[in-house]
């Protein structure tokens, strides 16, 4: 009966370092309030600002909308980290419970 | 307000929003004329705001790829729990499959063992099975002689002249003031019955036969009434086929003798 209730081995599973995603935003905000802030006196260095700026606003929405779309797309953010760690280890339990048993009914002497 | 209790997708998503409406805010302060402008402890809140949330992007962005390797690790342990459940299932199935074995067997074995006492019970040497298998097998009863073809006056069943020479047959029995000529052996009678079926067309009654008593053809026994007188049919039996019956009948009849013997 000891050679059961020992805990059984499940196999190591190598830890595997992720990189964050990188979701650059205050750099596109400052850009639009430092071009809207210049102010050129010249006419056509107004426009040709103003529309710099226009495109700038276009792209921080670009930008905002590739970061939703990146974030909807990554893995295993569906719970919170605790309720992953909690679903975790049901799932190490569950695991150690069939391997006990696979193991009893292997040993069964008839 | 805690977002604790959301997942971290939509916490990511509420910052998204957050910083969307805070620069919003802000270009909005900085293209408005001087009048409509905020206060600059206003602007520098937002700023404050914008920076605070930028900083919390990133907070949760790390913990999302934390939680992409736990659910790397999850995947890899549900990978090893499909297959544990699949070795379950084959052993499930084995052990079924043992179990309809070992029950079959039992309940053959226990037949078994119920004949073998039944047996016991009534022992019979196999001497005395031998003999009466060779009994029952040399009257050709059971499968025809080698030499047999068709148009062979023999048959598995005793024939009328075989049972003439029997102990009925040879009876004293004398009707009609008939004397009982004896023929000399079997195989005499079947000579004179086949010349005699072949001389007669359609299967008459053979007249080269001394007794009084012929089978017609159709299967009723006939008595001859005198010469030239014809015969007469005797009802022995009310059905179509009664040769067949008899047959069936003596066959039983023989087997059951043979049986009660054995007892």
């Amino acid at each position: 009966m000891d050679a059961l209730e020992t805990k059984p081995q499940i196999c190591n599973i190598p830890e595997t370092k992720i990189q964050p995603v990188e979701i650059e935003i205050l750099p596109v905000v400052y850009d639009i309030i430092r071009s809207v802030e210049k102010d050129p006196i010249d006419n056509t260095a107004k426009q040709k600002e103003s529309a710099e700026c226009s495109h700038k606003v276009t792209e921080l929405q670009k930008t905002l909308d590739a970061a939703r779309s990146t974030i909807r797309k990554l893995h295993g953010i569906e719970y919170s980290k605790e309720e992953q760690l909690r679903r975790l280890e049901s799932l190490r339990k569950q695991l150690a419970l069939k391997q006990q048993l696979i193991k009893k009914y292997k040993n069964v002497q008839f | 307000m805690s977002s604790y209790h959301l997942s971290t997708r939509e916490r990511l998503l509420a910052i998204i929003n957050d910083i969307e409406i805070v620069a919003k805010e802000l270009i909005e302060n900085t293209i408005a004329p001087k009048a409509q402008k905020m206060s600059s402890t206003d602007h520098a809140q937002l700023v404050e705001l914008l920076v605070l949330k930028d900083k919390e992007l990133k907070a949760t962005l790390q913990l999302a790829a934390e939680q992409a390797g736990i659910e790397k690790n999850m995947d890899a342990l549900r990978e090893q729990v499909r297959k544990q459940d699949e070795e379950i299932n084959q052993l499930q199935r084995q052990l079924k499959e043992a179990e309809q074995i070992l029950a079959t067997s039992i309940f053959q074995a226990r037949q078994k063992l119920a004949s073998i006492a039944k047996a016991n019970k009534r022992p019979v040497s196999s001497e005395e099975l031998i003999k009466f298998a060779h009994r029952i097998s040399a009257s050709h009863a059971i499968c025809a002689p080698l030499t047999w073809q068709q148009g062979d006056l023999r048959r598995p069943y005793p024939t009328d002249i075989e049972m003439r020479l029997g102990f009925l047959g040879k009876s004293d029995l004398n009707i009609n003031g008939h004397n009982l000529q004896h023929p000399n052996s079997l195989n005499e009678m079947h000579r004179n019955a086949s010349t005699v079926g072949a001389g007669g067309a359609g299967g008459d009654i053979p007249a080269s036969a001394p007794n009084q008593f012929a089978w017609h053809p159709s299967g009723e026994l006939h008595m001859s009434m005198g010469a030239g007188a014809g015969s007469v049919s005797l009802d022995t039996r009310a059905h179509k086929d009664a040769s067949q019956d008899d047959v069936e009948v003596m066959s039983t009849e023989s087997s059951s003798s043979s049986s009660s013997d054995s007892q």
